[in-house]
């Protein structure tokens, strides 16, 4: 690269320009492979792997910035950010933290290996307090565990004394030459060996796949380093490249790190195991989870919802034990009735109108109608026998419903209130809070947070309080006698993960049109995956009932229509818009259901079943697009019935 | 001119593990050889969890994957030896043209011996019994035997890959300037297996070295 110029000016410039690109270079590796952002892992290896085509375009193609030391790197985002920051502060030290960020397990969406179920079963109620705190941190922003888990240092020490003269003096091509190859030679060695660190297994777990850790990367580039503790140093090794010696200094090159990351690679290797979490996590709804790295980034509450929505209901059909509260929350319909009502009208008392719908509590009825009818008429069951875990819980939960939902009530109450006020939440929540996330702004949440499986887990996440009031609750369920937590664990929970994948490809549209249709469509997945699942005759049969016994829904329209008409408007960015005249027809229905319900004062069980098959309805329209329209008419006019 | 002498620590491998740990070998320490314009290629080791880096050059990898599967064969004639791999890196230097001899010279300026020592027991055992009987606890056994080893030899050829790196980074002074000609990726070198006769294989390096000039350093 140095040409033989002379100069010894230039020769000098030049060298510095190489120190300075060998800074640059070395920010460039460590961070190109300790940043997950995308899948640019994969996508390295795609292009790679395809290296006839790719080398040939690549060759054609190449940056100036690939030339220096000929090491053509892809693109970094982040290398490039802070290497503008640092070229300001000329060859000063270069000290890069890779920082692995950890954030309590449990409260993860994605936790979902056995061990970790059978820990929160054991400790449940401290378990909760455990996740709240996460859930508060998140939001506040403090609370993930931080730790640093390689410190590279790259600086250069000039020798001040006599490399002024004697540098200038030796300076030739010749030494110019040999300090570009040499490190050269430096930054492929570097290459390697950013690659054998622990830290880097932890990138590519982060990066492999579209799940969600418990963890995750990042990184402070600055010019000094803030010492360790003795007792951080002494965890860590220290692994120093050669010094290239140059004419006036040398550039140093170093590393000290975290030998092992047993903890975070057992912890992440746990959840990991292909068994679990493809079940659990992955298969239903392999989009919203695909989204959900981006989640956090975008931080947008619309966002959180599908994923949140999907991780909510396999919690409460598989792993989780908080499942069993799910049911408690769920099931009862007459009691619910009432309740809800209640509850709703002092939230919306408390809050604000924009942030409280008037009509929550009617929504939040449909859900809980619905979910419960799915357990609750068998005709809707695939599998009637055992297969699904909802009917064993919903209808004992319509027995106990009552204390429980009071229990559960004042809690939810609570919560949204809580929800609604910190604004943090919406940011946060995205995950683990996910109906609560839109139900911060509208009280529709409440609704989705009423819904068996997913209720239960949300108020986990959501506050300690309500989340051990939850526990409380589902304790009592199941010590009432519930068999039904054994059964999701033993046999049933595959089953109803298989159901789930089936729907969630064949509605396809669903996840992602609702999922950004943030309040209404988020509480309508979770409910509209059972009846979707169930057979096409068993549909029908359900369309028929409900036509047949169809309330009245007049009384709550106006309510109704109103709460609609806000919800679309904020998820008017969605494609779907179709989907949203029809949702908002539906959801007139269900409300009007609900209000009528209570009004003529039916039984649970006529409730139940007429809040399911509007359910049922609505998620058939919603499924098939144009086929709203046609049923949503009938329904309405069928309505009378009752 | 020098000519650095790397002996890689020796690797205990299984039959079926040597294409692994050979790619990664010797493509680590190409890549380290490869100072022309290099697009670096990731890639995972399905056996261990180690990811080493290639040049991304189709032809290389052909080569070195020809050069395993000779290795490999060789392996299967001559079962229970221990066996090395040279690679070795020269420059090409033009001589005066003589009465049977090349008009160029090739002029090694580094060797890294990879040391591999095959076990055989473990594929003989799994031909015979895995057909003849199944057993259940045998094969557990069997397995967990071979879990613990596979992860000793993870961690052997980890250890491996940071002698390289080391080497790599202590021996910088021996390698020739970068090629200026466009398009040389890396130094021109040569992968050496044991052949058909062990003496012609001992015989060839032994040739070789008289011509190049001798190892400096042992490392």
């Amino acid at each position: 690269m140095a040409s033989s110029h002379g100069n010894s000016h230039s020769e000098a410039a030049k060298m510095e320009q190489i120190i300075t690109e060998f800074y640059a270079k070395s920010l460039h590796i460590i961070l190109e492979s300790r940043t997950p952002y995308m899948s640019s892992r994969n996508y390295s290896g795609e292009q790679a792997l395809s290296s006839p085509s790719s080398s040939s375009s690549s060759s054609s193609s190449v940056r100036p910035r690939d030339k220096w030391f000929n090491l053509a790197l892809r693109e970094c985002p982040a290398a490039l950010e802070n290497l503008d920051l640092w070229r300001q502060s000329h060859l000063e030290p270069l000290v890069v933290d890779v920082i692995l960020v950890q954030r309590p397990l449990d409260c993860e969406p994605v936790k979902c290996s056995p061990k970790r179920d059978l820990v929160r079963n054991l400790s449940l109620k401290e378990r909760y307090p455990y996740c709240c705190n996460y859930e508060q941190e998140e939001f506040g922003c403090e609370a993930k565990s931080e730790k640093i888990i390689e410190r590279w240092v790259v600086q250069y020490d000039s020798r001040k004394i006599r490399d002024t003269n004697s540098g200038s003096r030796r300076l030739s091509s010749n030494t110019l030459h040999s300090l570009y190859k040499k490190s050269m030679l430096l930054l492929r060695s570097l290459y390697v060996t950013v690659r054998l660190l622990p830290a880097y297994k932890v990138y590519r777990d982060l990066n492999s796949s579209g799940q969600i850790r418990p963890f995750a990367l990042t990184h402070r580039v600055a010019s000094f380093a803030e010492p360790f503790t003795c007792r951080e140093e002494a965890a860590m090794q220290r692994f120093g490249f050669t010094p290239v010696d140059t004419a006036c200094g040398r550039l140093c090159l170093s590393v000290l790190y975290c030998s092992s990351l047993s903890d975070v690679s057992s912890e992440s290797s746990t959840p990991m195991s292909p068994q679990l979490i493809p079940d659990y996590v992955g298969s239903p709804l392999t989009d919203p989870l695909k989204r959900f790295p981006s989640l956090p980034v975008t931080g947008s509450v619309a966002h959180a919802f599908p994923p949140s929505s999907s991780f909510s209901r396999r919690h409460s059909w598989s792993f989780d034990h908080y499942r069993a509260s799910p049911p408690s929350v769920s099931f009862s319909p007459s009691p619910t009735y009432s309740e809800p009502h209640a509850l709703i009208s002092n939230q919306s008392s408390r809050f604000p109108p924009t942030i409280m719908p008037p009509h929550p509590p009617e929504t939040s009825l449909v859900y809980k109608k619905d979910t419960s009818f799915d357990e609750y008429s068998p005709a809707f069951s695939p599998s009637p026998s055992s297969a699904s875990p909802s009917l064993p819980i919903f209808i004992p939960g319509s027995h106990h419903s009552k204390p429980l939902l009071q229990s559960e009530s004042a809690p939810f109450s609570e919560r949204t209130a809580k929800l609604a006020n910190s604004p943090a939440f919406c940011n946060k929540l995205n995950l683990p809070l996910r109906g609560i996330g839109s139900g911060s702004s509208k009280t529709d949440k409440t609704g989705g947070f009423m819904e068996a499986g997913t209720a239960v887990e949300k108020f986990s996440s959501l506050g300690k309080d309500d989340a051990r009031q939850y526990s409380e609750v589902k304790i009592s369920s199941s010590s009432s006698s519930r068999s039904f937590p054994d059964d999701l664990d033993d046999s049933d929970f595959p089953c109803p993960f298989d159901v789930d994948d089936e729907d969630v490809t064949d509605p396809g549209s669903r996840p992602e049109s609702f999922g950004k249709n943030v309040p209404l469509c988020e509480p309508h997945v979770p409910g509209g995956l059972f009846p979707i699942k169930k057979s096409q005759d068993a549909a029908v049969g359900a369309l028929v009932r409900m036509l047949r016994k169809a309330p009245p829904l007049r009384q709550d329209n106006s309510n109704s229509v109103k709460f609609c008409p806000e919800i679309w408007g904020n998820s008017s960015q969605e494609p779907n818009q179709p989907f949203k005249g029809q949702a908002s027809v539906q959801r007139d229905d269900s409300s009007s259901v609900i209000s009528s319900g209570l009004i003529t004062s039916k039984t649970t069980t006529v409730a139940l079943e007429e809040l399911q098959s509007y359910r049922e309805m609505k998620n058939l329209l919603l499924g098939q697009g144009n086929f709203l329209l046609n049923f949503g008419s009938p329904s309405m006019d069928s309505q009378p019935l009752n | 001119m020098n000519c650095e002498v790397c002996q890689l620590k020796e690797l205990e491998v299984e039959h079926f593990e040597i294409r692994e740990v050979l790619r990664c070998i010797l493509h680590t320490i190409v890549f380290h050889r490869a100072l022309g314009l290099v697009r670096p290629k990731d890639v995972d080791l399905e056996l261990f969890e180690i990811t080493y880096v290639q040049c991304g050059d189709m032809e290389l990898e052909k080569k070195i994957d020809e050069k395993i599967e000779q290795f490999i064969s060789w392996v299967e004639k001559h079962p229970n030896k221990k066996s090395q791999i040279c690679l070795s890196f020269f420059e090409v230097k033009n001589k005066q043209a003589k009465w049977f001899t090349p008009k160029t010279e090739r002029l090694q300026w580094e060797q890294w011996y990879i040391n591999l020592n095959v076990a055989q027991h473990p594929k003989a055992h799994s031909g015979k019994s895995h057909n003849s009987k199944v057993v259940i606890d045998p094969g557990e056994s069997a397995l967990e035997e071979r879990m613990a080893r596979r992860a000793v030899l993870e961690a052997s050829l980890h250890e491996v890959l940071f002698q390289i790196i080391k080497f790599v980074n202590e021996k910088k002074d021996h390698v020739p300037p970068i090629p200026n000609l466009e398009g040389v990726v890396w130094f021109p070198h040569e992968i050496t297996i044991p052949s058909s006769s062990d003496s012609a294989f001992g015989m060839d390096m032994i040739k070789r070295m008289l011509q190049t000039g001798h190892p400096t350093m042992l490392s």
